[in-house]
C-alpha cells in the first residue's frame, strides 16, 4: 500500500500543481507540498512491497526506495531555490511529476511498460522550455525536448518489445539482438544527450533554469537507464552471441562524451553550460556501464547513477545561488566571487570533492570499475584520466572566485545573517524584510545542504552500495508481503 | 487474415497520410485523431475493456489538447512538401515491410497487421520530425512515431495488458499536451504562428550581462 499512497501523492500532486499553475504562487506551493510528502512518502515505503495492478505486478525495492528519497530530497531543495530565486513557475511540478514516473517505472518488472512510464514522465519537460519573454525560441527549444523524449522512447519500446518475447524458434541472425542492444543505449544515450546528442543540452542551457537542469538531463534519463541495465543484464548479456560493433559503439559514445564533454564544459563562459557539459560528461560513464555487458557492472553501474543525480544537481544548486547571489552567470563576471561569499567557496569545494572523489569514496570506486569493465589498453587509461578531468573546469571556476579584486568583481552580497528589529506595527513588513536581508543567505545554505548530502552519496551513506547491489523488481520476490 | 483488423489497418494508415500531408493544421489534427482513436482496436484479442476505454480516453484527451492551439484556423501547418501520392507510396512500402518481416525471426502472438502499420506509421513520421519547420507538424511527426512503436509492440508481444494500456494512454495523452502547450507557446509570440523560430549559431562567448545592482551592496549597508 505505501508505494501506492507515493504514486498517488506523485500523479495528483503534479496534476494539482498544474492546473493552479496561471496562479504561480499557490502553484509553487502546491508542488513544493506534493515533493515534501513525497519525500515522507519514500522515507515511509516497504521496500518489499509487491502489489497487483491491472494484470501487471508493481514491486518496490530499496534501490527504488532510496532513489525517490534522493530524488525527493535533492528535488525539494532544488525547488525551493528555484522559487526563492523567482525562475519558472513549474519547477516543483515538473519533478515530482518525473519522480512518480521514475517510481512507477522502476517498480515495474516488465521493461516494455516502464519505458513507456519513463517517456510519459519524460514530457513534462517541455514545461521548463517556456519563457515569458520569446516564447517562440522556447517553444523551438521544447520541441527538441519532446522529440528526443518521444525518439528514444520509441527506440526503447521497440528494442525490449522485440526480445520481450518467446525467442525459442527464432530464426533470425544473432545481429539482431545486437541492434536491439544498440537501440536501447542509445535511446539513454538521447535522453542524457552525451556526445553526439548533445545539441539538446547546448540547447536546454539557454532556456531552462539551472535548477532545472538536473530533472530534464538527469533524474528522467537515469530512470531509464537503470531500467534499461537490467534489461540489459537480463536479456543481451547472457547471450552467447557478439555483438562486438554493436559495442564498440556505445564505448565511443561513452568515451567521447567522458572526454569531450569535460573540455567542453571546461571553455565554456556561462555557468549554466559548465553544469550542462558536466551532466554529459558524467552521463559518459553511466554508458559505459552500458558498454560492459557485463553483470559485474550492474552494482556499480546503479551507485553511479545516485552519486551521479545527486552531486549534478547540487552542482545545478550551487550555479543557481551563484546567478541569484551576484546577477549572472558569466564567468569572467564573477571575479572574486569567493571573497563576498565564502559559504559558497565551502559548497564548491565540497561538490568538488563529491563528484571528482576520493580512493574509497563508493562512487569514485563504482566509476573506476566501470571504466575497467568496459575498457581495456591505452584508452581504459585515458579515459580513467579524463573521469578526473573534472578538475579542470571546477579549477577555473575556484580561480576565479580567488582572484584579486577590483573594480570589474563580482559585486558584494549578504551572506551574512542579518536581523531587523521586530515592528509590531507592521509585522508583514518586518518579516518581508527579514526575509529579504536573509534571502541570499537562505538559498547559500540550502545549496551547501544539497553539496554535503551529494558527499555523502558520494562517500557511499544511505545504504546506496548495498542497495544498489540489489536484484531489480521481479514479478514474484521472496519474502513478498502483499498489501 | 481478420478483414476487420485489415480495414482498420487501411483506415489509420490513411489517417497518418492525411495527418502529414495537408496544410490545414486543424483537419490534420483531425486526421492524427483517426489514428489515434483507431491504434487500441489494431490487437487481436482486443484489450480488456478498461484499458481500451483508457486508450480512447488518452486519444481524445492528446487531440483535444492539440485542437486547442489550431481551432480557429488562423495558422496553417507545414504539410507534405512531396505530395500525397509519394506519401501513400512511401507508407504503402513501409507497411509491406512490416507485413513481410511480422514478428521479426520468431513467431509472435500479435497480429501481422499492428507491425504493418507500426513501420507505416514510423515512416511516415520520418519526413515531419526531420524536415518539419513548425510545432504542429513535428508534434504529428512524433506521435506518429510513438504510435507506431506501440502497433509494433503490439504486433510482437500482442494485447498489452490493463496496466500497459493506462500507461500507454497517459503518454499518448502527454505528447498531445506538450504539442498543445509548444504551440500555442509559439503563436503567442509574434505573428508566424506555429513555426518554429530561427536557430542561432551555439555561442561559447558572450557579452556581460550585469546590470547596476539595485541592492545593498555591503553587508555595512544592510546593517
Amino acid at each position: 500500500m505505501s508505494l501506492l499512497v507515493l504514486l498517488v501523492v506523485a500523479f495528483v500532486g503534479t496534476g494539482a500543481a498544474l492546473l493552479v499553475r496561471a496562479r504561480p504562487r499557490i502553484a509553487s506551493a502546491v508542488g513544493l507540498g506534493g515533493l515534501a510528502v513525497l519525500f515522507i512518502a519514500a522515507l515511509a515505503l516497504d521496500p518489499t512491497v509487491r502489489l497487483d495492478v491491472g494484470g501487471m505486478a508493481l514491486v518496490s525495492s530499496p534501490y527504488l526506495r532510496l532513489f525517490l528519497i534522493l530524488g525527493a530530497f535533492t528535488g525539494l531543495l532544488l525547488s525551493l531555490i528555484a522559487v526563492a530565486a523567482g525562475t519558472r513557475r513549474d519547477g516543483a511540478a515538473v519533478t515530482l511529476g518525473t519522480l512518480g514516473a521514475a517510481a512507477l517505472a522502476l517498480s515495474i518488472p516488465d521493461a516494455r511498460v516502464a519505458v513507456l512510464a519513463i517517456t510519459a514522465g519524460g514530457m513534462l519537460g517541455v514545461l521548463l522550455t517556456l519563457v515569458p519573454v520569446g516564447a517562440r525560441v522556447g517553444a523551438g527549444v521544447g520541441l527538441r525536448d519532446l522529440r528526443a523524449v518521444v525518439v528514444a522512447g520509441a527506440m526503447a519500446v521497440a528494442a525490449t518489445a522485440w526480445i520481450g518475447r518467446d525467442l525459442q524458434d527464432l530464426v533470425a541472425q544473432p545481429v539482431v539482438f545486437g541492434l536491439a542492444y544498440l537501440a536501447f543505449a542509445l535511446a539513454v544515450a538521447i535522453r542524457f544527450g552525451v556526445i553526439p546528442f548533445h545539441i539538446v543540452v547546448a540547447r536546454l542551457t539557454d532556456a531552462v533554469p539551472e535548477t532545472g537542469l538536473p530533472i530534464l538531463i538527469a533524474v528522467g534519463p537515469a530512470s531509464l537507464a537503470i531500467v534499461g541495465l537490467a534489461w540489459v543484464d537480463a536479456s543481451i548479456a547472457p547471450l552467447p552471441v557478439d555483438v562486438g560493433a554493436e559495442r564498440a559503439i556505445v564505448v565511443a559514445v561513452a568515451a567521447a562524451s567522458i572526454i569531450l564533454a569535460t573540455f567542453a564544459a571546461w571553455i565554456q563562459d556561462d555557468l549554466e553550460h559548465v553544469v550542462g557539459y558536466s551532466i554529459v560528461g558524467d552521463a559518459g560513464v553511466v554508458m559505459l556501464a552500458f558498454a560492459a555487458l557485463d553483470p559485474a557492472a550492474w552494482t556499480p553501474g546503479r551507485i553511479w547513477i545516485l552519486a551521479f543525480v545527486v552531486t549534478r544537481s547540487a552542482f545545478a544548486a550551487w550555479a543557481a545561488v551563484v546567478r541569484d547571489s551576484f546577477g549572472t552567470s558569466r564567468l569572467p563576471d564573477l571575479r572574486g566571487w569567493g571573497f563576498r561569499s565564502p559559504l559558497l567557496v565551502a559548497g564548491l569545494v565540497t561538490i568538488i570533492v563529491a563528484s571528482v572523489g576520493l580512493p574509497a569514496f563508493a562512487a569514485f570506486d563504482a566509476r573506476s570499475e566501470l571504466v575497467g569493465l568496459a575498457l581495456d589498453g591505452p584508452l581504459q587509461t585515458v579515459v580513467l584520466i579524463a573521469t578526473l578531468a573534472p578538475v579542470l573546469y571546477y579549477a577555473r571556476v575556484l580561480g576565479l572566485g580567488l582572484r584579486r579584486l577590483d573594480s570589474q568583481s563580482a559585486r558584494a552580497v549578504a551572506w551574512r545573517p542579518t536581523w531587523t528589529p521586530l515592528d509590531m506595527t507592521d509585522v508583514r513588513g518586518w518579516a518581508g524584510r527579514l526575509y529579504a536581508g536573509n534571502r541570499v543567505l537562505g538559498v547559500t545554505a540550502l545549496s551547501l545542504v544539497l553539496a554535503l548530502a551529494a558527499l555523502a552519496t558520494s562517500m557511499g551513506a544511505f545504504g546506496g552500495p548495498e542497495a544498489a547491489a540489489g536484484l531489480p523488481p521481479a514479478d514474484t520476490i521472496p519474502g513478498e508481503t502483499n498489501p | 487474415m481478420n478483414p476487420a483488423l485489415a480495414a482498420i489497418a487501411i483506415a489509420i494508415l490513411a489517417g497518418a497520410i492525411g495527418a502529414v500531408f495537408v496544410r490545414d493544421a486543424r483537419v490534420a489534427v483531425l486526421w492524427l485523431a483517426v489514428v489515434l482513436l483507431l491504434g487500441p482496436f489494431l490487437a487481436d484479442p482486443i484489450a480488456p475493456a478498461s484499458g481500451l476505454v483508457a486508450r480512447i480516453l488518452g486519444a481524445v484527451l492528446a487531440t483535444y489538447l492539440v485542437w486547442i492551439a489550431v481551432r480557429d484556423g488562423a495558422f496553417q501547418t507545414g504539410g507534405s512538401r512531396l505530395g500525397w501520392p509519394a506519401d501513400a507510396l512511401t507508407v504503402a512500402a513501409a507497411a509491406v515491410v512490416g507485413f513481410a518481416s511480422h514478428g521479426l525471426g520468431a513467431p509472435t502472438p500479435g497480429p501481422e497487421f499492428a507491425s504493418a502499420v507500426g513501420f507505416g506509421l514510423a515512416a511516415a513520421s520520418i519526413a515531419p520530425i526531420l524536415t518539419g519547420r513548425d510545432i504542429i507538424r513535428c508534434g504529428i511527426g512524433l506521435s506518429l512515431l510513438l504510435q507506431g512503436a506501440l502497433l509494433v509492440r503490439v504486433g510482437l508481444g500482442g494485447t498489452p495488458t490493463t496496466l500497459e494500456s493506462l500507461i500507454t494512454a497517459g503518454t499518448i495523452a502527454a505528447v498531445g499536451g506538450a504539442i498543445g502547450v509548444l504551440a500555442m507557446a509559439a503563436r503567442s509570440d509574434g505573428t508566424a504562428g506555429f513555426a518554429l523560430a530561427e536557430e542561432l549559431p551555439p555561442r561559447r562567448r558572450r557579452a556581460t550581462d550585469l546590470r547596476p545592482d539595485p541592492r545593498p551592496t555591503t553587508q555595512d549597508d544592510l546593517e
